[in-house]
């Protein structure tokens, strides 16, 4: 427990990031989120955790309009990233994603090599001026991800030839590049072997210092060990929502309780 | 007997075969059939193969066989001297049988009885008339109806004994898998190794006519070699043959036609199959796609000839009435631009189907790891899914590119049959394939080199095609290695 109030030292934010109102999905008839309303910190790591098909990683969709691509999908209610409506129609989804960057479930490298699966971003937006500063930029994401080391000296070979751990860390370098506010993680460590998820963990640690991370994942324990607030989902409504060390400690709601106590799941 | 009844009663015989054997495992087992080796279809059909395959197989040979020995039992009636100056044995034979089925007609017509059939002679003019007069006269030497009678005893006589012998055969087949039948009898491997039998056979009969053809292809090209010289084949540019002598045989007009009809095909056809393809795969709502895709793949369903006749008579006057006239490039109704145009028309569904299946099966992931990335879906698809596609892609450009040059019949309606080396894309050329049919149609000796340049023409054409094929299976090969 004293890693834990450590950790809760450290939470001095509370410029809000992101705000949810009153928020619904529906895929098709299904009706997938209910009214949830959630403020997430800037510079903070918030967890979202509950059982399979309760709705974290639709609601974590919605959150860079990831949602768009499916034809079913309809959002109502407002998300605003620093005050203003991302569903407003001047806001153009690939601008929002450019500043809400995602890392999925399953490691998915693209075809490329490493240097160009980091740089892809960065290209497109227009982030480097010359070679030199894309160098700059691939080697500081690759070292904020913990990569470095391991890849530079083959930068050039097809990142689909690393390893599991290697591929999903490239795909955090690679969302990293893009220089974004907010960083999406899709139960990244769920394909992952235990060694490679602790130094996922470890680097979702480092990289509050520079951005709001959201992180969906079903693991209890990695959502206690890395984010300071947790929001728990169940059947489409956010039951509760709090700093994590409340939440695993005193859960308000019988059915937070129920659920990391292990009654439901 | 007819085959075909002895076709039918072994059939008849195997599938009571089958009754009877899966009964008499159940009744062994008294009805329990956990007690069984196999399961008991197994045993029926171990004995109906038995009954079945054996007779077949001996009907089979029998049916090659047979007509190669009565050949050789009729030609000893045939003296010498029956042989009219400028006749062969072979067509006094062809003769003899020719007189052999009408006697045979004639007595399914009761024309005549089976025995004054037999004892027909040149002198009997009474049943000579008879025969007349039924529209089936037989007007030939006494050597050759002798012969020819022969020739309808023998084969009589054959056919009886292929009856007999093959229902034999399958009775005994029958007979012996039925006694062999017992509870612990392995029917299930016994019949699965005759399946496999049967696997493997088919599968032989693919390759074996492929090496069937190569063969010939190689063996009709060597003796065309030993007549012309393969320099001049090979390398030479000029294309006139003649059967008088003195023609000059160079292919290298021919596959200058073929490859640059092929490229103007590929330059059209790759660039909107693709696009099309793009479109279907990545753009088009569900609805739109089930009807543009099948509607894009009766293109596919046309015969070349029909895409031959549009050449004809709507591109290549449009062309040389449009383009080729106020260019002043020519003014030839058919040429090198209209061929390749249609052809290309033809090649584009073999594009964008085969790479609308392959952008589909790039990743969903990839193109969310793109889209999440801020990229707009314009930059993913050139620069995430065309680059995971590409092998694929590139396989499915050979495939056509292989079709390009074995076609045929739009190079022939497009593109004439004027073998020269141009540059100029509005005159008329030919193709290999084109030439091939030209030298082989037509009452020509077999023998001579203006023949048999078609033989090298196909093995070249074969071995340009077998390229392209494999190095695109090899392409695809490696693609599909990369998401399994």
């Amino acid at each position: 427990m004293n890693d834990m109030s450590l950790v809760e030292r450290e939470v001095t934010q509370d410029d809000i990031k992101i705000t949810a109102r009153d928020v619904q999905v529906y895929y098709g008839d299904k009706h997938a989120i209910k009214d949830v309303n959630v403020d997430i910190l800037d510079k903070t790591v918030t967890a979202f955790i509950g059982p399979s098909g309760c709705g974290k990683s639709t609601f974590l969709r919605c959150i860079n309009r990831m949602n768009d691509t499916i034809d079913i999908a309809r959002i109502e209610g407002k998300i605003a990233l620093d005050g203003e409506d991302i569903y407003d129609k001047r806001v153009d989804p690939v601008q929002l994603r450019a500043k809400v960057g995602m890392v999925f479930q399953k490691p998915n490298p693209f075809p490329k090599s490493i240097y160009d699966n980091v740089a892809y971003g960065p290209r497109i937006h227009g982030l480097a001026r010359n070679r030199a500063d894309l160098d700059e930029i691939v080697e500081k994401s690759l070292r904020g991800s913990a990569l470095w080391n391991e890849v530079k000296d083959r930068l050039h070979e097809p990142g689909t030839g690393l390893s599991g751990g290697q591929q999903q860390r490239l795909c955090i370098a690679r969302a990293v590049a893009t220089a974004p506010e907010v960083l999406l993680m899709d139960e990244p460590c769920s394909a992952l072997d235990p060694i490679a998820t602790s130094q996922v963990e470890e680097l979702i640690d480092q990289l509050r210092e520079d951005f709001s991370v959201v992180i969906v994942t079903h693991s209890m324990q990695q959502a206690a060990r890395v984010s300071q607030k947790t929001a728990f989902f169940h059947l489409g409504n956010l039951v509760e929502y709090g700093d994590t060390d409340d939440i695993f400690t005193r859960p308000q709601d019988p059915r937070t309780e129920s659920y990391i106590s292990g009654r439901i799941g | 007997m007819p085959v075909f009844w002895i076709v039918l009663i072994v059939l008849a015989l195997s599938a009571a075969g089958f009754v009877l054997g899966r009964g008499r495992v159940m009744a062994q087992a008294q009805g329990d059939s956990r007690k069984l080796h196999s399961r008991p279809v197994y045993y029926g059909w171990s004995v109906a193969l038995y009954t079945a395959l054996p007779a077949f197989l001996v009907l089979l040979i029998w049916l090659f066989v047979q007509p190669v020995i009565i050949q050789r039992s009729v030609s000893k009636y045939i003296p010498d001297e029956a042989i009219a100056e400028g006749q062969t044995r072979g067509i006094v034979m062809g003769e003899a049988s020719k007189i052999a089925s009408t006697l045979s007609v004639a007595v399914g017509q009761d024309v005549l009885t089976r025995p004054e059939a037999l004892t027909l002679t040149m002198d009997d003019t009474e049943r000579l008339d008879r025969l007349k007069a039924a529209q089936l006269p037989v007007l030939t030497k006494p050597d050759v109806l002798r012969a020819a009678q022969q020739y309808l005893r023998a084969t009589h006589i054959g056919s009886l004994w292929l009856g007999i012998v093959t229902l034999a055969l399958s009775g005994a087949g029958l007979v012996f898998a039925l006694l062999r039948i017992r509870p612990d009898f392995r029917a299930r491997n016994v019949v699965e190794r005759v399946m496999r039998g049967l696997l493997i056979g088919c599968s032989t009969i693919a390759i074996a006519t492929t090496a069937g053809i190569v063969l010939s292809l190689v063996f009709e090209s060597i003796s065309f070699f030993r007549l012309y010289p393969w320099q001049d084949f090979f390398f030479g540019t000029e294309w006139t043959p003649s059967f008088g002598g003195g023609s000059k045989l160079g292919m290298l007009p021919l596959l200058w036609g073929t490859l640059y009809i092929s490229v103007i095909a590929l330059l059209f056809a790759v660039p909107v199959g693709l696009f099309a393809a793009i479109y279907m795969s990545e753009y088009a709502s569900p609805r739109v796609r089930s009807v543009v895709k099948p509607a894009i793949e009766i293109l596919a369903g046309i015969p070349t000839i029909v895409y031959g006749l549009f050449a004809l008579v709507t591109v290549g006057p449009l062309i040389r009435d449009w383009l080729a006239q106020p260019m002043g490039l020519g003014n030839s109704g058919s040429s090198v631009m209209t061929a390749g145009l249609v052809m290309g028309v033809m090649l584009i569904p073999f594009v964008s189907s085969l790479s609308d299946d392959i952008i589909n099966a790039v990743p969903q992931s990839l193109r969310d790891g793109s889209l999440g990335l801020g990229s707009t879906h314009s930059e993913t698809i050139r620069q995430v899914v065309l680059p995971a596609a590409l092998p694929g892609i590139v396989g499915a450009v050979l495939l056509a590119a292989s079709r390009a040059i074995g076609e045929t019949m739009i190079v022939v309606l497009g593109a004439g049959a004027m073998a020269q080396i141009s540059g100029n894309p509005f005159e008329a050329m030919t193709t290999i394939t084109v030439k091939i049919v030209g030298q082989l149609t037509g009452d020509n000796d077999f023998a001579s080199p203006e023949t048999l340049v078609a033989f090298a023409l196909g093995l070249t054409l074969f071995v340009l095609t077998l390229g392209l094929n494999i190095f695109a299976l090899y392409i695809v090969r490696k693609y599909r290695e990369q998401y399994e």
